[in-house]
């Protein structure tokens, strides 16, 4: 039972519930991306093996993980930070921030312009890190909506945008 | 004015500036009830004698502790943690730091460890773990330019494990920052220049950067008016008392802007041209100034073009159709470069090929610029940036910069 707490205890279920799933979505594509989207794959392949990295909502989530194994496997590594160890620590500071971030009303760019996260960790994971969600929001958004969430909304191919879109839906319901 | 709709701002660092600011210091550690400084510094401020004109100027208030001079050129764990056993061994209660960026991130360093009681300055590291307030530090900057008396941020080299320390926290403020005209009168004509210019570059970019708010724009406005008219008169008279205090004020302004608004992609590309050529810090943000603004220009044009009236002054940015004033900005700067290129006999680089060393030998080889495009990608500063940068945007923005040949807009992706 303890698993579910975290998303229904608290006064704004329904929030929490929203972004739970959101992060949950996130997390997964992050996975299917690293296999299918070549800049991804990249970026990560610079990241060390064994590196995690933790997003979420403070104080008391809900949360994401996603990290490379010692193999090199990127993986979501599901949604408790508890007992891992974290090399890239990025937390929402309040549940409402986290809603306007998860609704798009406010790109990512803005939300950490406004202070609206804590970020624990070295700067070039951050940079990384902020590359592959901006790259994930692409490949899981309509376009009228991700041109809100990331500051350039990138000329990719026909092929990678529509077939790389497909393929890490599919991944990511399926979660490989 | 543009308000944000959301932001925070701080700065609560106390300042006393003037001609004779030096002389209140007793008094202001006295309000701290402290008065047993350890004063840190480099032997460059020691040995212009700036570190003298600052124990004249407080040693008959106050007993100084100790006196550390030894502080290098960057920044060291090793260093912080010696001159935390000097400041224990001499029982002093309060660091007084006098000299550039090192000095004062070295001094925030020991601070952290003698405030904290502890023997290593490495377990302090990262967010949020200093939780209370440190001993008195008041800091004294010998540039007009870092800003760092005003940052809550201190980068510390570990040279063994190579690693290079970020410390950022509220508690690093300095209590108090003293600007005195004498700290900076004999700082040479193409160093003043420099190092005004990243002041500059600190107040543009958190004018025109993603993080903007009324407090820290207001800062900036401030640091650009002040900046610009008084610089070029500061090459060209370097005893110029009244000239030396207005950058003086300019850097310290310029640094409560961009503490809380942060900067783009000139100091991304600047920091890894920095890294990867050894290229001075200062230098490095003079010529990539105009081209950072050229870059966002199509998504900042407003914010670029308002800044030409504190720049040029209301004449120029009032002839100055609203439309061309953005052009304009960035065709100020650059001829500020080249006033500043010909006052000092050619010694302010107006783009990267021109840089040499002190044996004048050229620093950027044209074959390094890929690897600072690589590097760039590293620096957070792009966070902030109004506009994407990948490695072909570097690329694009440091050739150009080298070849000192505006940026061709027109091949900026999104235009
Ligand atoms: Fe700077």
């Amino acid at each position: 039972m303890d698993d579910f707490k975290e998303i229904t205890a608290g006064n704004k279920p329904f929030k929490k519930a929203y972004v739970a799933i959101m992060l949950w979505f996130v997390g997964r594509a992050i996975q299917a991306a690293a296999r299918v989207d070549k800049d991804v794959k990249k970026e990560f392949e610079k990241l060390p093996d064994g590196f995690t990295f933790c997003l979420g909502v403070l104080p008391r989530g809900p949360y994401m993980i996603v990290g490379k194994n010692e193999k090199g496997r990127v993986k979501y590594m599901g949604w408790k930070p508890d007992g891992k160890r974290i090399d890239l620590d990025m937390k929402i500071k309040n549940i409402e921030a986290a809603i306007l971030m998860f609704t798009f009303q406010e790109s990512t760019a803005a939300a950490s312009a406004r202070n609206r996260m804590i970020v624990d960790g070295e700067v070039p994971y951050v940079c990384a890190i902020v590359r592959v969600l901006d790259i994930g929001e692409v490949y899981l958004l309509p376009k009228f909506i991700a041109r809100l969430a990331v500051k350039r909304y990138p000329a990719w191919s026909f092929g990678r945008k529509y077939i790389g879109r497909v393929r890490i839906y599919f991944r990511s319901i399926l979660g490989y | 004015m543009y308000l944000s709709g959301y932001y925070e701002f701080c700065c609560r660092v106390k300042m006393i500036a003037g001609h004779d600011a030096l002389e209140k210091i007793p008094g202001a550690l006295a309000q701290l009830h402290a008065g047993r400084p350890l004063i840190i510094t480099d032997k460059g401020v020691s040995g212009a004698g700036l570190v003298d004109t600052v124990v004249d100027a407080i040693k008959d208030g106050i007993d100084i502790g100790a006196m550390a001079d030894d502080v290098p050129q960057d920044s060291s764990v090793k260093v912080v943690n010696h001159l935390a056993d000097v400041y224990r061994d001499n029982n002093c209660d309060s660091i007084v730091a006098v000299g550039g960026g090192s000095v004062m991130d070295t001094a925030k360093g020991v601070n952290i460890v003698v405030s904290e009681n502890a023997d290593d300055l490495m377990k302090f590291s990262g967010v949020g773990v200093l939780k209370k307030a440190l001993k008195p530090l008041l800091v004294i900057p010998t540039t007009s330019g870092t800003g760092s008396e005003v940052t809550l941020a201190a980068v510390i080299k570990d040279h063994e494990r190579h690693l290079k320390m970020a410390f950022a926290s509220y508690f690093l403020l300095p209590d108090v920052a003293i600007l005195d005209s004498r700290m900076t009168l004999t700082l040479p004509p193409f160093l003043t220049a420099s190092t005004a210019m990243d002041a500059m570059a600190h107040a543009v970019e958190a004018y025109t950067g993603l993080a903007k708010n009324p407090m820290s724009d207001a800062n900036a406005i401030a640091a650009i008016s002040l900046i610009s008219s008084n610089l070029l008169n500061v090459i060209k008279t370097p005893s110029d008392r009244e000239g030396r205090l207005a950058l003086a004020n300019g850097a310290t302004l310029a640094g409560a802007a961009f503490s809380n608004s942060l900067v783009g992609v000139v100091h991304a590309l600047g920091h890894a041209t920095g890294s990867v050529c050894g290229v001075p810090h200062g230098v490095c943000m003079s010529i990539l100034l105009p081209y950072g603004l050229e870059y966002n220009m199509h998504k900042r044009a407003h914010f670029t073009g308002e800044l030409l009236l504190p720049l040029a002054g209301a004449e120029v940015y009032v002839g100055t159709p609203k439309h061309l004033r953005a052009e304009g900005t960035v065709a100020y700067i650059r001829k500020m470069n080249q006033n500043m290129h010909d006052a000092t006999d050619g010694r302010h680089a107006r783009f990267f090929e021109e840089v040499k060393d002190r044996d004048g030998r050229r620093m950027v080889p044209r074959e390094k610029l890929e690897d600072i495009a690589e590097a760039a990608l590293d620096d957070g500063s792009i966070v902030y940036n109004p506009e994407e940068c990948d490695y072909e945007d570097f690329l694009m923005i440091i050739r150009a910069a080298w070849e000192g040949a505006p940026l061709d807009r027109s091949l900026i992706k999104g235009v």
